[in-house]
């Protein structure tokens, strides 16, 4: 089979960058970020891929704008994600025990 | 293979008694250490990166509970592992750093640590938790690290048994570091006699500065193929220039410490490995292995198709560039649609 013709579509195909789609940066070690992808696994690409001033944490929106593949800094989405999250880490230690633990 | 390379030190123990077990597991490149108490008690801090793999060890060591895990830090390489570790042992408790991540992997490890009931437990400086007979205190993030930065948020924890002593540290970066240099004396820090490499030999990691106090016996380096190159030639010369034994788990497998009561150790590892006791002498530096090349992005955000990758402006796309996939690049030549 010839891989570079298209591949039928299916339903259970994986997302494409026919629409946007959010990625998170995991880590950053020199110049390779590890980046999570939609499907909560984790890839390593190179930093220069993303855009500039990138941080771990935030959240990347890839997508085609005018026939331009566009990928920003989501720092909307980002916030989003980071006050829901810290929100229910906060409801989960809020019962945090002081003092010396016995197990 | 087992118990290749042993090494015994320290005061007489009791035979008779159960140890306390440290395994710092092999889960490529990540940490997770397990300790088990002699009492039975046990603690995973961190998961390592897959599910899977932390389902498999935690089958092959037997484990038959969990009394707390702990995120060093927010991480993927941390804290996948733990996400099945709290779904099927529901611990008491989940010690954790207080800073959320915002991936995906972050949330389904707080959602499963919901479901099972465990109660969340933010470091707190030098708080003691009792793992049956062993010690564990917390060292929390010291003050003025940027909250946005997971890895100078690690927590660390320092195992005591009788005269054994293991420090455990994540991803800690030097700005940590010197903190923690600044709060403690350097006779709580050292000597150590297990010491986990900080995050995975970086070049950010440890330095010379705080492996004199913390003065390391020997050095576990959590570590599998990577892109990172790690562990890097600096953080090797420095474990040898302070004359540690040094283990790795991607060439040694999982390496376990077992120590009898009264601090007596042996340390075993899983296979036999190419790393050999550090010479008391000038070290020279060892020749690295090449890194691994960085994965390209893989199918769930390739191009469809040339047309789609030309008609978005992007042909060529190449290795490392969003949106190349395999089934782009004919020649494997690392360029898609030329």
């Amino acid at each position: 089979m010839d891989r570079e013709h298209p591949t039928p579509p299916r339903e259970d195909a994986p997302p494409t960058l026919a629409g946007p789609m959010h990625l998170v940066v995991d880590g950053i070690e020199g110049t390779v970020a590890r980046v999570e992808l939609p499907d909560g696994t984790t890839a390593d690409w190179d930093l220069a891929s993303l855009p500039r001033g990138v941080r771990e944490g935030d959240v990347v929106r890839l997508h085609v704008e005018h026939g331009d593949l566009e990928i920003e800094i989501d720092h909307a989405e980002t916030a989003r994600r980071r006050g829901e999250a810290q929100a229910q880490l906060d409801a989960l230690n809020q019962a945090t025990p002081g003092g010396e633990i016995d197990l | 293979m087992r118990g290749l390379l042993a090494l015994t030190v320290l005061a007489l123990g009791t035979a008779q008694a159960a140890p306390l077990t440290i395994r710092f597991l092999d889960v490529g490149q990540g940490d997770a250490v397990l300790i088990t108490s002699p009492e039975g008690k046990s603690v995973l801090y961190d998961g390592g990166r897959s599910e899977a793999r932390m389902q498999t060890l935690l089958r092959q060591y037997g484990v038959q509970g969990l009394d707390l895990v702990a995120a060093s830090h927010g991480d993927a390489d941390h804290i996948t592992g733990l996400i099945p570790a709290v779904t099927l042992y529901k611990p008491k408790f989940f010690l954790n750093n207080g800073i959320a991540a915002t991936t995906q992997t972050w949330n389904k490890l707080i959602t499963a640590t919901q479901k099972a009931g465990t109660q969340g437990l933010v470091a707190r400086d030098q708080q003691v938790i009792n793992l049956g007979s062993v010690k564990l205190t917390v060292l929390a993030p010291p003050p003025g690290m940027p909250r946005g930065e997971q890895n100078v948020n690690s927590v660390g924890l320092l195992v005591q048994y009788g005269s054994f002593r293991a420090l455990l540290t994540g991803d800690s970066e030097t700005a940590e570091t010197a903190g923690w240099l600044k709060r403690y004396p350097a006779s709580f820090l050292g000597p150590i006699d297990v010491y986990k490499s900080i995050h995975h030999g970086a070049a950010n990691g440890d330095s010379a500065a705080w492996l004199a106090a913390v003065r390391p016996r020997n050095v576990v380096i959590g570590v599998g193929p990577n892109n990172y190159g790690h562990p890097t030639g600096a953080a090797l010369n420095l474990y040898r220039k302070v004359g540690a034994n040094v283990f790795r788990t991607d060439q040694q497998g999982t390496v376990t410490v077992t120590v009898q009561p009264g601090g007596k150790y042996a340390i075993t590892t899983e296979r036999q490995g190419g790393v050999k006791p550090a010479p008391a002498a000038t070290p020279t530096p060892r020749p690295q292995p090449a890194p691994t090349p960085v994965t390209p992005p893989p199918s769930s955000v390739y191009y469809p198709n040339c047309a789609a990758a030309r008609a978005a402006g992007a042909a060529p796309v190449r290795v490392g560039q969003p949106g190349y996939g395999r089934h782009l690049d004919r020649d494997g030549d690392g360029v898609g649609c030329e």
